[in-house]
């Protein structure tokens, strides 16, 4: 699958990433505070989300607006086989009779998540990957619509637009980071194997990857299926952190924040990706710090609410104005002393 | 006083460099052949002229403007009229409509189309075929027709210069033979400065007039068309056999 | 046949959004392919131009009390002038950007228009009551049917005569399909730039303008999040009618209306909430067949 030499010339990115999230972690654990924990929580969910995204997006270069839609689906699964049966009754009694006396612990409905997220990725990837470019990211939109829709109206088993609660919401910060750690291993594994190298190459030469044997479509749906399974994960987690599940959690606004920490960070490389999570978090919560209010002597001065969006689309314009490419480039973290080998990095340049 | 004259230009796409430091000037009513083997920096040449790859360095002058790195359509507006390799005829157009992209920078809207219709006249006189086609849809065109109408549609700007790159490209001999034959024609009728781009100095020699030949970004060689296309030095340039 | 009629002015009137709609995009995408995600809220900012800025429940109306020989040139200025300045100020700096690049900055702009006009109006849904007299019914060979979506389909149908004289009689027109086609050709020739996309942002934005006012006179309601329903189908449309091509884009959108109304009329009561996920679906296969669209405009297909 994948040749050591490379494993071992490139492990340092996943390395370097993990012991960064891992101080995060830390951080929380040394503070102790409970909103700050939650933040945590929340930069690890959206390094799960980033990450799962790349994982398509950065290898195949095709833009998905659709992504969200498999945390969609994770977070459900979380709310069909967590809830106690006696509230899933109440709020969705149209379950099948076994999947509602079914009642498993947080960890088994991240893995069953994954799993119905990637069947799903399978089954639209197998359409979806036949389209290249515009289309393809067009039609990924649609995916999204389409599962926010039916997720929207299908009152018996997703209590439509209401939320769906009681789901156990996990406060521990581990559980996530380890989430979030195995996102970023995987999509390095994924990064250096023979398929994820295959699409890249058909990123930069589509025509003369084709020619040389790489079947274009059946490279994506790989990347399709794996970027699946990780977001359906992620918003199993994510149902976990809050404990209630919409169908509106997992739409254009998440969509949203969570493309535009691909590209501030840069979509070409791992460490992009996980980077743009930490920097955006941290603006993100700077903003809803200004917008809760902050005590100026006499006064307070609150930005007004939507200023958060405004923000962070400027600085996405921005960062798309002037570095294209993103604060990454293409290039990965790497340990300083082989950093002149290292500028191919695990995903190579981009054109 | 030369129409065009270009001193130290160079072009390059990112570290790769197509033209280096070409000087040469080009006066009122000369035919110039540039000529040379693939990846000379013929097309990169007239790209810069026209304005749609801005030079790295150097400047261009064109009827008196310099117009070094100002936008395509400004240049056209000077007089400089392009005929693109592949000639870029637009395919969803019909042929009439295509000869009048180009005439409405001269004129206001009003009275537009009845002021293009002499130039019409003209070029349908030069191109008969494109008249009998006026309105048929310009990608349904030969390869031989879609390049009269891209020489016809350069013509409608009211042009002082036109460069064509590669009109012999993809044409079976004798439909190019019909496409020079139509361009002598209208020199005859028209003052015209002409640049003309081909790869091989055969028509060039036919044609006359002056010749230069790039190889690897430079300009190795500038004369006659006839008496260059015979010599010995030619044929070494070309294929870059007796260098050091 | 009174119940067939509404069906056809259903489906033509549903048909007649969605056209303009992607009508709007095309034009855009035609001469600097980029995908304007920033549309639906194009749509969305025309609609709140009639109110006055404030986040109170009740919506104080301003523009809206216009009478509407001068409301409806209002909105379209309005929408016109927004496009424009997106023009202006963000997309003029993409112009030699890759077409993913400047479809991810269409996308953060209009976040960014739609969080203004949440911060200007706040999120909740404000009724309005625009140009009240259209929803009276007429009656039609048995069939009753709304003012409003006769006015509907004629305007769409004027708005297409009108487009399609302007692009094939007027100079301007033609140096527009030109510069569509090709667009270095077509500034070799002498097309200015910047004049053929800044007309192309106008006439996006105000048939934005369009669709906000049907939109706003249909449902009564302002809401930061209406444009994106049309949007998206909009975007279907776009795709399926072949990117670039403005007839296509036109034929797939009212074709798309008509799905959506048979659709509506066909599927159990119990499967009607679904309709638009069913309409999604069909279209993702039909892009199975013909990926390249139903009328593919020329040069504009991407390699691979």
């Amino acid at each position: 699958m994948m040749s050591p030499s490379v494993a071992r010339r490139t492990i340092a990115t996943p390395v370097l990433l993990g012991l960064l999230l891992i101080a995060f972690a830390l951080v929380a654990v040394a503070v102790g505070s409970k909103p700050f924990n939650q933040t945590v929580i929340d930069i690890f969910l959206k390094v799960i989300f980033v990450v799962g995204l790349w994982v398509f997006v950065g290898n195949s270069g095709v833009i998905s607006f659709g992504h969200i839609a498999f945390a969609c689906l994770g977070g459900y699964v979380a709310a069909w086989t967590t809830i106690k049966p006696m509230m899933k009754g109440m709020s969705m009694p149209g379950l099948p009779d076994w999947l509602m006396q079914t009642e498993i612990p947080y960890w088994g409905s991240a893995m069953v998540a994954a799993g119905w997220a990637a069947l799903w990725a399978l089954i639209f990837g197998s359409v979806l990957m036949r389209l290249s470019g515009i289309a393809a990211s067009i039609a990924t939109f649609a995916m999204l619509a389409m599962v926010n829709s039916i997720y929207s109206n299908w009152e018996s088993v997703t209590a439509a637009t209401s939320s769906v609660v009681g789901i156990p919401i996990i406060r521990s910060i581990w559980p996530y980071l380890v989430a979030a750690l195995i996102s970023v291993f995987v999509a390095w594994a994924y990064g250096i194997s023979r398929h994820g190298l295959a699409l890249r190459a058909a990123r930069d030469e589509p025509t003369a990857a084709a020619a040389s044997g790489i079947d274009i479509p059946r490279a994506r749906l790989i990347a399709f299926v794996i970027s699946g399974a990780i977001m359906g994960m992620g918003g199993a987690l994510y149902s976990h952190s809050i404990g209630i599940v919409t169908p509106d959690t997992f739409y254009l606004g998440l969509t949203f924040i969570t493309l535009s920490m691909l590209v501030v960070g840069g979509m070409g490389s791992l460490s992009g990706a996980v980077l743009g999570v930490l920097i955006l978090s941290t603006l993100i919560q700077t903003l809803r710090w200004l917008e809760a209010g902050v005590q100026l002597g006499e006064i307070t001065l609150a930005l007004p609410g939507g200023v958060q969006e405004i923000a962070l689309g400027a600085v996405m314009i921005l960062i798309l104005m002037f570095r294209p490419a993103g604060i990454m480039g293409n290039k990965d973290l790497s340990l300083p002393q082989r950093a002149a080998l290292e500028t191919r990095g695990p995903t190579g340049p981009r054109t | 006083m030369s129409l065009l004259a270009l001193s130290n230009v160079s072009v390059r796409y990112g570290r790769l460099v197509a033209v280096r430091g070409i000087t040469f000037s080009l006066g009122e009513g000369e035919i110039l052949f540039i000529t040379g083997p693939n990846g000379a920096g013929k097309s990169s040449l007239l790209r810069a002229i026209a304005g749609v790859t801005p030079p790295s360095g150097g400047r261009i002058d064109f009827a008196g403007h310099d117009i070094t790195g100002r936008a395509p359509e400004d240049i056209a507006r000077f007089g400089l009229a392009m005929v693109p390799e592949g000639r870029d005829v637009f395919g969803g157009l019909t042929i009439e409509e295509n000869l009048m992209v180009g005439t409405g920078m001269h004129s206001a809207t009003r009275g537009w189309k009845a002021r293009a219709a002499t130039g019409l006249e003209a070029v349908y006189a030069t191109f008969p075929v494109l008249k009998d086609r006026r309105h048929a849809q310009a990608g349904l065109l030969s390869g031989g027709q879609q390049q009269m109408l891209a020489i016809g549609r350069a013509l409608m700007t009211n042009p002082r210069l036109v460069a064509i790159d590669e009109p012999s490209l993809g044409l079976a001999p004798n439909i190019t033979d019909q496409v020079y034959e139509r361009l002598i024609a209208l020199l005859a009728m028209r003052k015209l400065t002409l640049l003309i781009v081909e790869q091989s100095s055969t028509r060039a020699m036919m044609v006359g007039g002056r010749m230069m030949l790039m190889r690897g970004g430079e300009i190795l060689l500038d004369g006659d068309a006839r008496a260059l296309g015979q010599s010995e030095a030619m044929q070494a340039a070309y294929f870059g056999y007796g260098e050091p | 046949m009174g119940s067939l009629l509404q069906v056809l002015f259903d489906a033509l009137s549903l048909g007649s959004l969605y056209a303009l709609g992607a009508l709007g995009i095309a034009l855009i995408f035609g001469v600097m392919r980029l995908v304007n995600f920033a549309h639906g809220d194009v749509i969305a900012a025309c609609v709140f131009a009639l109110l006055w800025p404030s986040v109170d429940a009740v919506a104080i109306i301003f523009a809206g009390n216009l009478p509407w020989y001068l409301l409806v040139p209002f909105v379209l200025a309005i929408g016109a002038a927004l496009s424009v300045a997106c023009e202006a100020l963000v997309f003029r700096r993409f112009r030699h950007a890759n077409p993913a690049t400047m479809m991810i900055a269409s996308f953060a702009l209009g976040f960014v228009i739609r969080y203004f006009l949440l911060m200007l109006f706040s999120s909740r849904p404000k009724s309005i009551s625009l140009l009240p007299a259209l929803s009276q019914p007429v009656e039609i060979l048995g069939a009753r049917i709304p003012l409003l979506q006769l006015i509907t389909i004629a305007v769409t149908m004027a708005v297409l005569f009108g487009l399609t004289a302007f692009l094939r009689r007027t100079r301007f027109g033609l140096e527009m399909r030109a510069a569509a086609e090709n667009f270095t050709m077509a500034r070799m020739l002498g097309v200015r730039a910047n004049r053929v996309i800044m007309g192309a942002f106008a006439l996006s934005g105000a048939l934005a303008a369009a669709i906000a006012l049907i939109l706003g006179s249909q449902t009564g309601t302002a809401n930061i999040m209406m444009g994106a329903s049309v949007m998206l189908m909009a975007f279907i449309a776009t795709v399926i009618g072949g990117m670039g091509s403005l007839a296509g884009a036109v034929l797939a959108g009212f074709l798309l209306g008509a799905v959506a109304t048979v659709m509506q009329v066909i599927l159990p009561p119990d499967a009607r909430a679904f309709r638009d996920a069913f309409v999604y679906g069909a279209v993702i296969l039909v892009l199975i067949f013909r990926p390249q669209g139903l009328l593919s405009a020329r040069g504009t297909r991407e390699r691979v």
